[in-house]
C-alpha cells in the first residue's frame, strides 16, 4: 500500500534506503558541527558514522563526512539542506561522482588465551595486511584500514580465529572524488 | 590611551545599523544590553519601540519587516529575554521574514558558570534562525552585524541573531562600515542571478501546448519584491492562465481580478482546488508545495506537468517531485519568459483556454463562500465582507491572528498589491497578529492597520495594546468573538464527536472595558444592526481600538479538505460529510 499520509512514515522512508557517504566542505567555526548535527536530528535523518578535521588551516577550512541512510529523494534533500546551512562550502554525495575512493581505519584490542591461538591471529591479521600497533601480556591492538566492507569481513572473520574483543575504534568512512 | 577611531562594542552596534539604515528597531532593555541601551540614550536617528513582552517585539520586527519589505530589527536581554522569542524567530524562519535579533548575553568569563539569566542563546536558536553568531571578539562586530543583515535579506529570507557579551558591548575597537565589508559568496547563497534560458524556453513551450495551466503563486513572489508582482501580473494579462495564490502569496496578484481564482489548500476556494486537481500544466511561481496547499500527496495534482521557480533549492522536490525547475530570483525569470514572449512575437490568442475557463467558471458555479446571514446574530464571514466594503478605499495593511479568523481574513477580504496582508502561516501562532499590527503601523504611519482577531488568540499578546497607546500607533483590533477557540471546536467537532475539550474560553475580560483601562478605545457590535456603524466608528477614531465583533459561536470554516483528503474531496458546508475512511486518517495528521 502506498503512503497515503503528508507525512512519511518510518517504514516506508527506510523500505528504499541506501547508504551514502556525504562529504561536506565547512568553515571551521563554533558551533558548525552542532548545526550539521541538528539538522540531522530535526529532520528525522540518520547519522550512521561522522568524521570532522580540519584540512586546510589557512583557509581555515574542514571536512565533515557523514555516511547517512535513506532513499534517494531523502538523500537530496540532506545535500540541499547541508548547503543552505550559511558556514557550508559545498556538500557532495560520493556515489554521486563518476569515481570516488573511499577508506575507513579501525583499532581492535583482542585479548588472547594462550602463544598458539596470538599466532594464529597475527598469520590471520597478515591476511588482511593489519598491524599490529601494541602487544602487551596476553593483549594485541590491530589497525587496518580500508572500506568499511571490508573492515567488516575482517571483524567477522576475526571472531571465527578465536581471541576475545575487548574493544574496537572505528573512524567512519572518509572519501574523495577522483 | 584612548584612540578617537575605537569605540565600544554599543557604539558599533549603533554604527552598524545606521550604516543599514534602520530607523526603528522593536526591544526591551535589561541587565546585559545596558550599555547598548546607553547608547541608545544618546542618539537620535534610531527610534526604539518598548514593547511590553519579548515575543511582542519579534513579531512587530516581522510586521514591520513584512509591511515594508526591509529586515526588521529588535534587540533583547539575556536568559528570559531571548527564550521569550524563540517562537517568533521559528515563526520569521518557517514564513521567510528577514529580521535580525541582537541579544545580550553574560559576560564573556561567566559563559558556562550558569550565571544570571545566562542561557545558551546560539545552542536554543540554532535551529530557528537562518544563521546566528555569538560575538566573542569585538573587532569582529562590525562584519558580523553586516554579514546578519546581508543573510537575512537575501536568497529565501529569514531571522538571524547576533547575541552579544556584556564585555564585548564595552570593549573597543574599530568599525567597519557596509562598504568596506566583502562578502564570502558561499555564505550568503544569494541565488542564482542567471536566468535558465532552457527552463524559460521549456515553459513558453509547454504553455503553448497545454490545455488546461494554471498558475500557483506563493510568498516567495512577495518576498521577490514589488516588480515580480508587476512582471506576474504582466505574463497572466498575456497568456489568460488562471492564478491561485497561497495565503502568503494574497495580494501578489489583484485579488478581485478575473484570472484570480483566489486563495488555495485547506481552506482555499473550491474553483482553486479543482483546477489544481485537473491542471495539465503547473507553474510554482515561490510556493513550497506545504501539507496545507497540497492535501493528500498521492492524489495531488496527477496529470499536471510541473515548473517551479524557488530562490531555495531545499524546496525543489521536497514534498512533490516537478518536472522542470530554477533556483534563480523569481523577479530576473519572470522578467525574461515576459520578454522571450515579446521578443519571439509569441501570441496566446488562439489559446484562449475557452474549455478551461468554461469549466472553472462552472466550478465558480457553486459559490464556495457563500454564507446565510440572518437579520440578528453577526455571521463572521459577513463581519469581514463588511469591514473590506467599508475599508477597501485606503491604504489598508491587515494582519491576523491564527484560527476560524484568519482564514475568513483570507477569503473575505480581497488584496491588491503585495505585503498588505500579514499573517502568521507556517508556524501558525497564536498572539502574531497584535505587535505584528503594532509593527506594521510603525513602518506606515499614515496607513490603517487592521489585526483581524479571534478572542482567544487575542488575549496571548494583549499587552501590546500599551505599546500601541504609549507610540499612539491607532492600530485596530477587530476581534471576531465567539468564545470558543474557534478552528480548535471545528476540528473536535468534525473528527472528534463534537467532544469540546478544553476549546470553549470562560471567564472572558469585557473587551470595552478592556480597552478603556489601557487608555486605548473600546467599541462593540451585538448585532447586524451594529455592524456597519461599528465599524465605520472604529475606522474614524485616531487612536488604538479595540472592536469586539460578537458573532455567531457554532459557524464553521468552509470550504474545507479534511487532513488527509485530497483537493477534489473538498467539503463545502456543514451538509457535506466526509470519507469516513479519511476522516480517520485525517485524524493523527495536523
Amino acid at each position: 500500500m502506498s503512503s497515503t499520509s503528508v507525512y512519511p512514515t518510518p517504514i516506508n522512508a527506510f523500505k528504499q534506503s541506501k547508504r551514502s557517504v556525504l562529504s561536506v566542505i565547512v568553515d571551521n567555526e563554533p558551533g558548525i558541527l552542532a548545526r550539521i548535527v541538528g539538522l540531522f536530528s530535526g529532520r528525522g535523518y540518520n547519522i550512521e558514522a561522522l568524521n570532522v578535521t580540519v584540512v586546510d588551516v589557512k583557509e581555515n577550512l574542514s571536512r565533515i563526512t557523514i555516511e547517512t541512510l535513506g532513499e534517494e529523494k531523502v538523500i537530496s534533500q540532506i545535500i540541499a539542506q547541508l548547503e543552505k546551512l550559511v558556514p557550508v562550502h559545498s556538500a557532495t554525495n560520493l556515489a554521486n561522482l563518476s569515481e570516488s575512493y573511499e577508506a575507513e581505519i579501525c583499532l581492535v584490542k583482542i585479548e588472547f588465551k594462550n602463544e598458539e591461538q596470538d599466532q594464529k591471529i597475527l598469520n590471520f591479521a597478515d591476511i588482511y595486511r593489519s598491524r599490529t600497533v601494541q602487544k602487551r601480556q596476553n593483549i594485541v591492538v590491530y589497525e587496518i584500514s580500508g572500506t568499511s566492507e571490508r573492515i567488516n569481513k575482517f571483524l567477522d572473520d576475526l571472531d571465527t580465529i578465536g581471541g576475545i574483543k575487548v574493544e574496537l575504534v572505528r573512524s567512519g568512512p572518509i572519501g574523495l572524488g577522483i | 590611551m584612548t584612540n578617537e577611531n575605537e569605540f565600544t562594542g554599543a557604539d558599533i552596534l549603533l554604527k552598524a545599523l545606521k550604516d543599514q539604515e534602520v530607523d526603528t528597531i522593536f526591544g526591551y532593555p535589561g541587565g546585559a544590553v545596558l550599555p547598548i541601551y546607553d547608547a541608545i540614550f544618546g542618539q537620535n536617528f534610531l527610534k526604539h519601540v518598548l514593547v511590553r513582552q519579548e515575543a511582542g517585539a519579534v513579531h512587530a520586527a516581522e510586521g514591520y519587516a513584512r509591511s515594508s519589505g526591509k529586515v526588521g530589527v529588535l534587540l533583547v536581554t539575556s536568559g528570559p529575554g531571548v527564550t521569550n522569542v524563540v517562537t517568533g524567530l521559528t515563526d520569521a524562519l518557517m514564513d521567510s521574514i528577514p529580521i535580525v535579533c541582537i541579544s545580550g548575553q553574560v559576560p564573556s568569563h561567566l559563559i558556562g558558570t550558569d550565571a544570571f539569566q545566562e542561557c545558551d542563546t546560539t545552542g536554543i536558536t540554532r535551529p530557528c534562525t537562518k544563521h546566528n553568531y555569538l560575538v566573542k571578539d569585538v573587532s569582529k562586530l562590525s562584519e558580523t552585524i553586516h554579514e546578519a543583515f546581508k543573510i537575512a535579506s537575501s536568497g529565501r529570507p529569514g531571522p538571524v541573531l547576533i547575541d552579544i557579551p556584556k564585555d564585548v558591548q564595552f570593549a573597543k575597537s574599530k568599525y567597519i562600515s557596509k562598504k568596506d565589508i566583502s562578502f564570502r559568496e558561499h555564505r550568503i547563497k544569494a541565488g542564482s542571478k542567471t536566468v535558465d534560458k532552457n527552463f524559460v524556453k521549456e515553459l513558453v513551450n509547454h504553455i503553448k501546448k497545454s490545455e488546461r495551466p494554471i498558475f500557483y503563486v506563493g510568498g516567495g513572489c512577495l518576498n521577490s519584491g514589488h516588480q515580480a508582482s508587476q512582471e506576474l501580473i504582466k505574463l497572466v494579462n498575456k497568456t489568460n492562465i488562471p492564478i491561485t495564490t497561497t495565503l502568503h502569496g494574497l495580494g501578489c496578484f489583484p485579488g478581485e481580478d478575473k484570472s484570480s481564482l483566489g486563495m488555495l489548500g485547506m481552506h482555499g476556494n473550491y474553483e482553486a482546488n479543482l483546477a489544481m486537481n485537473k491542471c495539465d500544466l503547473m507553474i510554482n511561481v515561490g510556493a513550497r508545495f506545504d501539507d496545507r496547499v497540497t492535501g493528500r500527496l498521492d492524489a495531488f495534482s496527477p496529470d499536471s506537468i510541473k515548473f517551479h521557480i524557488d530562490i531555495d533549492q531545499s524546496s525543489i522536490n521536497k514534498n512533490v517531485k516537478v518536472n522542470f525547475h530554477t533556483n534563480t530570483d523569481i523577479t530576473l525569470t519572470l522578467k525574461e519568459i515576459n520578454s522571450f514572449i515579446d521578443s519571439n512575437n509569441i501570441d496566446f490568442d488562439d489559446k484562449d483556454y475557452d474549455n478551461w475557463w468554461g469549466q472553472i467558471n462552472e466550478w465558480r458555479k457553486k459559490e464556495c463562500l457563500h454564507y446565510e446571514q440572518g437579520d440578528e446574530v453577526i455571521k463572521p464571514q459577513h463581519a469581514i465582507s463588511r469591514l473590506y466594503e467599508l475599508t477597501k478605499q485606503k491604504d489598508t495593511f491587515v494582519t491576523t491572528e491564527v484560527g476560524q479568523h484568519q482564514m475568513w481574513a483570507a477569503q473575505y477580504y480581497k488584496f491588491s498589491k503585495p505585503n498588505r496582508w500579514i499573517t502568521s502561516g507556517g508556524l501558525g501562532t497564536m498572539g502574531f497578529g497584535m505587535p505584528a499590527a503594532v509593527g506594521a503601523q510603525m513602518a506606515n504611519p499614515d496607513s490603517l492597520v487592521i489585526d483581524i482577531a479571534g478572542e482567544a488568540s487575542f488575549l496571548m499578546n494583549i499587552q501590546e495594546i500599551a505599546t500601541a497607546v504609549q507610540y499612539k500607533l491607532p492600530i485596530k483590533i477587530f476581534i471576531l468573538n465567539n468564545e470558543y477557540m474557534g478552528m480548535v471546536r471545528q476540528w473536535q467537532e468534525l473528527l472528534h464527536g463534537s467532544r469540546y475539550s478544553e476549546s470553549y474560553v470562560d471567564a472572558l475580560p469585557d473587551f470595552k472595558k478592556l480597552a478603556e483601562s489601557f487608555n486605548a478605545v473600546g467599541v462593540r457590535a451585538k448585532n447586524i444592526a451594529e455592524l456597519d456603524d461599528t465599524i465605520n466608528e472604529m475606522v474614524s477614531i485616531d487612536r488604538p481600538v479595540i472592536a469586539d465583533i460578537w458573532v455567531d459561536k457554532k459557524e464553521n470554516c468552509f470550504p474545507m479538505i479534511p487532513s488527509g483528503a485530497a483537493h477534489h474531496e473538498m467539503l463545502l458546508s456543514k451538509y457535506d460529510k466526509e470519507n469516513p475512511e479519511n476522516q480517520e486518517k485525517g485524524k493523527v495528521l495536523v
